[in-house]
């Protein structure tokens, strides 16, 4: 049987449907400028098909460990400080619908993450997950990550999460 | 269309002046397109002599290419009046009447040429083009006949002849001639023309076949089957001729050879069962013969649904094969398992075991599968729901599956449909712009969104999500222009059906602001919104009006279409799909989109009518009151509007670029047309009207609308009798229906009664003429008991 799960472009005519997922399956908000941003062409993004049907995302840019990311909304920001030389890759968002997850649809995004971080000859793919999103934690320790000793202090404060704190989680490649 | 000067010329005319000599030039010139050089020519000679009559046609017809369209008539009409024998003059008034798409006057001077001796073969041709537009088979045939006898030497010309035979009723004739060509050019034949031949003899045969002689039609058949190209059709024919011979068992091979070739076509599977006669057998026998079939084609999807048609809902098999059947297509994520499905719906028993079956399954054993056999399930219930008509479990069922994939955009098409049932339109466009936004060039999503814009009355916004679709002139404000090229009726008749009920919307609005102004008279604040109100009630009527009217002008553009197909079918050697294709044309205005446009233009036009039955009667009023009083008067009705605000103008304006149908169009908001018709003297529309009804009512009359509009017709001109008769045509609709007593009917029937009683001028005589004539149509009618009539007619 042919492999149900597919990886696709993201377009102008689809961008909605990019939105629709992360809406749908995070509890965070990114801003109507941020999905526009999406379709310039230094963008890392990919959507993701099982049996046809588009049920994830993950948005990706380059970054430096040196940035000082210490809320969300920094993390999303489009232009980091660019005279300081990108060492890794930052995960921006994820997600897979909650019906579809632990069918292999992350572990593939996550093998394009990988493959687009050595393209870009950097060697660390790193995020931020929510204290409290534990399926999100197990996940990416399951697959490979490593998660700091210290955790980030109101991370999340203005999203208006519970328990705004957040870990940061990275992996070599 | 022929030239007029032929190369080889036979006979060279004599020329006896300068003014003849300058008259063949400009023709020559005419025939090249030169038609300035020619102009010159032709008013040089016309000074000369200003009774020159070829020179005064060829003026007409020249003015006319060069766009001075309003100068073209008169000097042709001044030609034909001087010299009406005069084959040149002939020709030319034919052409210029073709060039307007008058055929009947074209077909009359054409043919007044070929009888005045033109030696130009052409124009024969044209003739018959002209002939065959206008439906003159009678004619067509001689015209066809001439035409053969210059030109033996092709075969178009022969099967044009037969084509004209055929349409003429005669299929004799047009055998004949058919067989007589066949017969000489059969040593003569290219492997090029083989099609043709192909196609040539299964015309033959379809002739013989229908004039009667279906034996004779199979001999044929089968003894010119290694000319015939077409397999298909050949094994087509000849199934349906031997099972009209009663020839079963041989019927059976071909339809089982038509399987073989073709295993989805359900059509084959049910005429496989006609020629076995098995349908009529145990179900038992028809199992065994579908699942044998169902073993040969495994892939094909009727050997398994037809089964579940002709198994009734209690046989023990019903329940396990629908079970399989549909279980199958969820499993694999059929977004079309319902729409498959659909007509066992109207078996009760079935549709309430296919409900049992989908929701033990949903219930039970969606777990066991991937997560998109779930959506797909739960979008199969909110479908049930909808069918049966339970809106409010449909749409929990859509909120699930929407709660669990959000992303798919066949769910928002659902749930907005559900929506729609419910009757807010305006939601129901909402999500289903949220569905499209999921896919921009998901282009069947981008249609219905704009119908259900178009549905919650924003038509702007309708026209610029379609337009993401059309092709967009450089500085065009949106595709409105491309959609009228091409054509898209139904997005046309969706933006007039929104703008009448925009424009009644503001009628609604005048009659409020019209009740309260009884209390406050003379308010200036009121006076100035009605005035605005009254403003936006003619554009928006005028723009239904406009956007109707562009509908029409497409149907008589698909008419005028076929014109070049009398040429160019016969020369290719298709008279089949020629013939079929005449016999289309002669019924387009049947297709219900025209029904819905004369339907909403008649809506329209008696509401004018009434208006101007109003006005007029107010006038009258007005005068007799006069006498009495000189105190300010308000008319009933709409008012004459004063000079508009130059704030409405300005907004108008601005409008324009979104609703012209054409760069620079002269007539943006159709309020010309409007009031055109509303200036228009009182009996004119009627007329318009029914004309529209009349074109439909004459190609089929067993539509219901067409009928109800000359009904109305009739009576608002007080023409009774006529009336009655139309009533009495919407009775046969009606019987045929399976209405007997139509309600419908009945409630017409009183209505003439009632008109007749008003009438103050009715003729005594007549009146009692027309109410006999009610009696012996409707003997259950009397006079006094109107309810106890409906009570009869009430189905």
């Amino acid at each position: 049987m042919r492999d149900p799960i597919s990886l696709d472009d993201l377009t102008s005519n689809n961008l909605g449907t990019f939105k629709k997922i992360n809406t749908s399956s995070l509890p965070v908000k990114y801003p109507e400028s941020w999905y526009k941003d999406s379709l310039n062409k230094d963008q890392i993004i990919s959507l993701g098909y099982y049996r046809e049907l588009p049920v994830a995302g993950i948005k990706l840019k380059t970054i430096s460990t040196q940035h000082n990311i210490n809320c969300f909304e920094t993390g999303i920001q489009q232009q980091l400080n660019s005279k300081i030389l990108p060492n890794a890759v930052y995960i921006e968002s994820f997600a897979v619908l909650k019906p579809y997850r632990h069918l292999g649809i992350g572990s593939k995004l996550l093998d394009f993450a990988i493959e687009k971080t050595k393209q870009h000859f950097v060697h660390e793919i790193t995020a931020h997950v929510h204290v409290d999103n534990h399926e999100a934690l197990d996940w990416y320790l399951k697959h490979g990550f490593q998660k700091d000793e210290n955790v980030l202090k109101d991370y999340f404060k203005q999203q208006g999460l519970p328990n705004p704190d957040a870990y940061i989680i990275r992996m070599k490649v | 269309m022929s030239k007029l000067i032929q190369k080889k010329k036979v006979g060279a005319p004599i020329l006896t002046n300068k003014e003849d000599e300058n008259f063949y030039e400009a023709l020559k010139l005419y025939d090249q397109l030169q038609h300035k050089k020619a102009l010159k020519l032709v008013t040089a000679s016309l000074k000369k002599n200003s009774n020159h009559a070829a020179c005064l046609a060829l003026k007409g017809c020249l003015n006319y290419q060069l766009g001075n369209k309003s100068e073209a008539e008169a000097p042709i009409l001044k030609a034909i009046g001087k010299e009406p024998r005069n084959h040149y003059v002939n020709h030319l008034a034919g052409m210029y009447y073709k060039l307007i798409d008058n055929y009947e006057e074209a077909a009359k001077w054409m043919k007044a040429a070929v009888d005045n001796g033109s030696p130009n073969t052409g124009i024969i041709r044209d003739l018959a083009y002209v002939q065959t537009q206008i439906r003159d088979y009678k004619n067509l045939v001689v015209t066809r006949q001439q035409f053969l006898e210059k030109q033996p030497g092709y075969r178009a010309n022969w099967t044009s002849v037969a084509v004209a035979h055929h349409m003429n009723g005669d299929h004799q004739q047009a055998y004949t001639t058919l067989q007589k060509i066949e017969d000489i050019i059969r040593e003569h034949l290219n492997e090029g023309d083989r099609y043709e031949q192909s196609e040539c003899i299964l015309y033959k045969i379809q002739l013989i076949g229908e004039s009667g002689l279906v034996e004779k039609a199979l001999d044929q058949l089968e003894k010119d089957e290694r000319e015939i190209k077409d397999k298909l059709a050949f094994l087509e024919m000849k199934g349906r001729y031997l099972l009209m011979l009663n020839r079963k068992k041989e019927a059976s091979v071909v339809y089982r050879q038509l399987l073989k070739r073709n295993p989805d076509n359900v059509q084959f599977y049910i005429l496989l069962e006609t020629s076995l006669e098995s349908a009529s057998k145990p179900v038992e026998i028809r199992l065994k013969l579908f699942d044998k079939l169902a073993s040969f084609y495994p892939k094909s999807d009727p050997p398994k649904f037809v089964p579940l048609l002709f198994l009734p809902a209690s046989h023990p098999e019903f329940k396990s094969r629908v079970r399989e059947y549909l279980l199958s297509q969820l499993k694999r994520g059929f977004p079309a398992t319902f729409v498959n499905l659909k007509p066992l719906y109207k078996n009760l028993a079935k549709r309430a075991i296919i409900f049992d079956i989908v929701n033990e399954f949903h219930n039970l054993e969606l777990s066991q599968f991937d997560p998109t056999v779930a959506v797909w399930t739960k979008f199969f219930l909110a479908q049930h729901y909808l069918y049966v008509n339970d809106l409010e479990k449909a749409e929990e069922s859509i909120n699930e599956a929407i709660e669990h994939t959000p992303t798919l955009v066949e769910l928002y098409i659902l749930k907005a449909r559900i929506i729609k049932h419910k009757g807010d339109y305006e939601l129901a466009s909402a999500i289903m712009e949220e569905g499209r936004e999921l896919d921009l060039q998901d282009r069947f999503i981008n249609s219905k969104s704009t119908k259900y814009l178009l549905r919650a009355n924003k038509v702007d916004q309708a026209i610029d999500t379609i337009s993401l679709f059309t092709k967009l002139d450089k500085d065009a404000a949106n595709g409105l222009k491309d959609l009228h090229v091409m054509q898209a009726n139904w997005v046309l008749v969706e933006s007039a059906e929104a703008y009448v009920r925009i424009y009644k919307n503001y009628v609604k609005q005048l009659q409020a602001l019209e009740a309260k102004d009884e209390h406050e008279e003379g308010d200036k604040n009121i006076e100035e919104e009605k005035e605005e109100i009254l403003e936006n009630i003619d554009m928006y009527m005028g723009l239904a009006l406009k956007r109707y009217n562009a509908i029409v002008k497409n149907f008589k553009i698909f008419f005028q279409d076929q014109y070049d197909f009398h040429s160019y079918c016969p020369r290719r050697g298709t008279p089949r799909d020629y013939v079929e294709t005449l016999k289309w044309e002669d019924k387009i205005h049947t297709t219900p989109i025209y029904i819905r446009v004369i339907k909403g233009l008649s809506g329209i036009m008696f509401e004018i009518y009434d208006d101007q039955v109003r006005k007029h009667n107010a006038q009258l009023k007005e005068l007799l009151e006069e006498e009495d009083t000189k105190s300010k008067k308000k008319s009933n009705g709409k008012k004459k509007l004063k000079s508009p605000k130059s704030q409405l103008i300005k907004k108008k304006s601005k409008l324009v670029p979104l609703v012209e149908l054409e760069k620079d169009d002269q007539d943006p908001f159709g309020s010309k047309a409007l009031s055109d018709l509303q200036n228009n003297a009182n009996g004119k529309i009627m007329d318009i009207l029914l004309e529209l009804a009349k074109t439909v009512s004459d190609e089929d009359p067993m539509l219901k609308t067409p009928w109800e509009i000359v009904i109305n017709v009739y009576l608002n001109e007080g023409k009774y009798v006529l009336a009655l008769q139309a009533i009495r045509s919407l009775e046969k609709v009606m019987t045929r229906r399976g209405s007997a007593k139509s309600r419908l009917v009945g409630e017409y029937v009183l209505k003439l009664d009632e008109s007749i009683n008003k009438d103050t001028q009715i003729n005594s005589a007549i009146a009692q003429v027309v109410s006999k004539s009610i009696i012996a149509a409707f003997p259950e009618f009397t006079k006094d008991a109107p309810d106890a009539f409906l009570a009869i007619y009430c189905q």
